[in-house]
């Protein structure tokens, strides 16, 4: 590459001082932590609504991670394959690779990686026809294509977690199988034999009002305890839901006849542990929040040392003028029991969770701030160790919330990325990639050619290029 | 394919006279590539970004000239690329060809991989390439066109008079879902001012496109009340019903769902000319 395009592409760390904008003022600039835009400098070009990040990483090898967001094969919609980000030195750096199966780009994604670095499995919702792809990599690095493992019509959402046991891996894929019968189509796939073989495990035991909500989060424990929330939608009346929010529980990993039947409701003795009863789903496939849509928000953590505990968090309305509110509970005896809100965040989406080994629980989100064109998205990651009982925050990014316009929809992601290793959080989020300091109050790194003075982006000729959404990966320490 | 492409063309200008089966072949070069630049390999076994894996197939090659890149790229005369060849030891340092190539890994560089590479003469006439390759680029164009002509059951020029919801019944085999890839389908009614394939003068036709703003649909074609255009309209197998209803009576419903099916008015001439080539 030129010379100048070295100069201007090299990694720009930004310290910053963000002026008030009508919002709580973020604390100071926490040492290590680190905020890096993935697209690379040779698509410094790039103007895609690079919305719904996702992110995977290994235990074993802290420096090798994959990434995914609705980013296009930079080939074009004609490409017979779409792309995953990949990392091989722990989040500072990241390359797109073109190995999914899937034309152009997928329509929906999540991964996870296999015991044995670098295996990577991948749920997708292939274009075209959307059918679902259970994929694999046993090399995630590698060119080839992914190998697809099963494949299906008629599901929505597919999110993936991994656990490996002995040398097999434990693949769960939560989905809402249209195909399920009698309208409970809370699923999940279970695969015991690193993919090769996948068996569909219906979770909603009550009836629904025809189907379940499209999010559908399973989360695994060392001791191979599996959780899996779900909406357990039970009426609609125009475009509000009336549902449940369900955890149920599996003590052995899936691995018996009737599984996720562990965990029972004492109001009916039913499995699934109803967390909270009829609230309301605010359904909006159209730009609702900050040019995002709602209605699904749903994350579950589970504590992976010790497994009696779990945290959930889910949006709503409430009714009180909010637009949607995300809620955080915690069960602290295997889900039998829960918490009140811990967490009540008003006008927020993408709740994520992820427990640390000390036992720091991370709780990101997005929420939108102020009115009209001062509008914002503000990223924060909210770290506690007693519970939220106290809690330290930090401000990952505070953008317009009113630009870009939307190009598609989810406009920022139905969904994040968070995920605990060692003494970090690690993650991922999509947001305005404005090169502007005060957007990112913990700094930020570019490997797109940016200049910061100008705040633009630029191509690799030098001409300024568009706003656009862009999937930012951070790493965050957990509290001490 | 990509091996059986290379061969092609090489064996074509390898032969006197064979000027038509190198264009063909270099056609298809295009057809499959979408990063193509004349370049020179300054080393072999090697790389130009640390993210690439060097391999016996990786060379080197300096950007003499773009012809054809994504917008999104960065690559510019200068620039150093690792192509992946098709063949190791199919290029020497030194040699400057024109490179077919597609996106492989994107990184601080781009690194491609070879779909064929064409030496020509040394050096390369770059107004000759540049010539060849877009006159090769709008034959793979004509004939992706023409495919989807032969693949609709019906080709119109009108004007859209109406869009309205669909009103789609649920089946048993088509129940309704509530998901956020939901297409939200809506229903244009064309007036055809010229049947080109399937249709006369005077016919209403019933076009389904996707409403909803989902990522699943966000390629897809939309129509707006008074657009004229040339119409490629494909029975309807997406949406779980195939008719629809205009002013009473039930009919036939289409799709226009590729961005190749919606051309404009003045298309039509050239659709009209693919129709009629032999």
């Amino acid at each position: 590459m030129r010379t100048n395009a070295i100069a201007f592409g090299a990694a720009l760390l930004v310290a910053c001082q963000g002026p008030d904008r009508g919002t709580p003022q973020p604390p100071a600039k926490l040492p290590g932590v680190r905020v890096v835009d993935l697209i690379p400098l040779s698509l410094s070009g790039e103007t895609w609504q690079d919305a719904e990040p996702f992110l995977a990483l290994y235990d074993s090898d802290p420096k090798l991670m994959a990434a995914s967001a609705f980013t296009p094969n930079p080939g074009g919609s004609m490409s017979a394959t779409a792309p995953i980000f990949v990392s091989n030195d722990a989040g500072d750096s990241w390359t797109l690779r073109n190995s999914l199966p899937s034309e152009g780009m997928t329509a929906d994604i999540t991964h996870a990686v296999g015991g044995t670095p670098p295996v990577l499995y991948a749920g997708i919702m292939k274009v075209p026809g959307f059918p679902l792809n259970e994929l694999k990599a046993s090399d995630f690095f590698s060119p080839a294509i992914m190998t697809l493992q099963s494949s299906r019509a008629d599901i929505d959402q597919p999110f993936m977690r991994t656990t490996a046991v002995g040398s097999a891996d434990r693949v769960y894929v939560g989905l809402n199988d249209f195909d399920a019968p009698s309208g409970r189509t809370a699923t999940v796939d279970v695969s015991l034999d690193g993919g090769a073989t996948y068996r569909s495990r219906r979770i909603e035991t009550r009836n629904t009002a025809g189907q379940n909500g499209p999010s559908i989060r399973p989360a695994v424990a060392r001791d191979h305890t599996v959780y899996v929330a779900y909406f357990g939608w039970r009426s609609n009346a125009g475009a509000d839901v009336t549902s449940d929010v369900v955890v149920v529980r599996d003590d052995s990993g899936a691995t018996g006849a009737t599984p996720f039947k562990d965990l029972v409701d004492p109001s009916d003795h039913l499995p699934g542990r109803l967390v909270a009863t009829h609230v309301t789903i605010p359904w909006s496939n159209a730009p609702t929040l900050g040019q995002e849509r709602i209605g699904s928000t749903l994350s579950l953590a589970v504590d992976a040392q010790h497994s009696d505990t779990v945290y959930l968090a889910w949006a709503d309305r409430v009714g009180n003028g909010d637009i949607y509110t995300v809620h955080v509970r915690r069960s602290g005896d295997r889900g039998a029991t829960w918490s009140g809100d811990l967490r009540t965040l008003t006008n927020a989406t993408n709740a994520s969770l992820a427990i640390s080994p000390n036992g720091t629980v991370g709780l990101l989100y997005q929420q939108v701030t102020g009115s009209g064109d001062a509008s914002r998205w503000v990223t924060r990651l909210e770290r506690s160790r007693d519970g939220f009982a106290t809690h330290q925050d930090v401000v990952l990014a505070s953008v317009p919330a009113t630009a870009p316009a939307f190009q598609f929809l989810p406009y920022i992601g139905d969904y994040n990325g968070l995920l605990a290793r060692g003494n970090v959080f690690l993650g991922i989020f999509s947001a305005n990639n404005t090169p502007d300091s005060a957007n990112f109050p913990q700094g930020v790194v570019y490997q797109r050619r940016v200049d910061f003075p100008t705040h633009r982006l630029l191509d690799g000729g030098g001409a300024a290029v568009a706003v656009s959404i862009d999937p930012f990966f951070f790493s965050v320490p957990v509290l001490p | 394919m990509h091996t059986r492409s290379a061969m092609l063309l090489a064996l074509a200008l390898a032969v006197p006279g064979s000027a038509a089966v190198a264009q063909m072949s270099r056609a298809a070069l295009v057809k499959q590539s979408d990063i193509i630049f004349i370049g020179t390999v300054t080393q072999v076994g090697a790389v130009a970004a640390p993210e690439v894996p060097a391999s016996p197939r990786t060379v080197v090659v300096r950007v003499d000239k773009v012809l054809e890149k994504p917008a999104a790229v960065a690559l510019a005369e200068g620039d150093s690329v690792t192509v992946e060849t098709v063949r190791a030891g199919s290029l020497k340092p030194g040699t400057q060809a024109t490179f077919y190539t597609t996106g492989w890994i994107f990184g601080r560089g781009v690194a491609v991989r070879e779909v064929g590479h064409e030496p020509g003469r040394s050096p390369v006439v770059v107004a000759d390439q540049e010539a060849a390759v877009a006159k090769a680029r709008l034959e793979v164009n004509d004939a992706d066109l023409l495919a989807h002509i032969q693949r609709a059951a019906m080709v119109v020029e009108g004007r859209v008079a109406q869009v309205r919801p669909a009103e789609l019944a649920g089946t048993p085999a088509h129940p309704k879902r509530i998901t956020e890839h939901d297409a939200q389908w809506q229903e244009a009614i064309i007036q055809v001012d010229d049947g080109l394939k399937g249709a006369r003068a005077g016919e209403q036709v019933v076009v389904r496109f996707p409403g909803s703003h989902d990522v699943a649909w966000v390629g897809a074609p939309r129509f707006a009340v008074g657009q004229e255009g040339t119409f490629l309209l494909h029975k309807d197998s997406t949406s779980g019903s195939p008719s629809a209803m205009i002013a009473g009576r039930s009919v036939p419903a289409y799709t226009a769902l590729h961005q190749l099916d919606v051309l404009t008015k003045q298309d039509a001439t050239r659709v009209r000319a693919l129709i009629r080539k032999p």
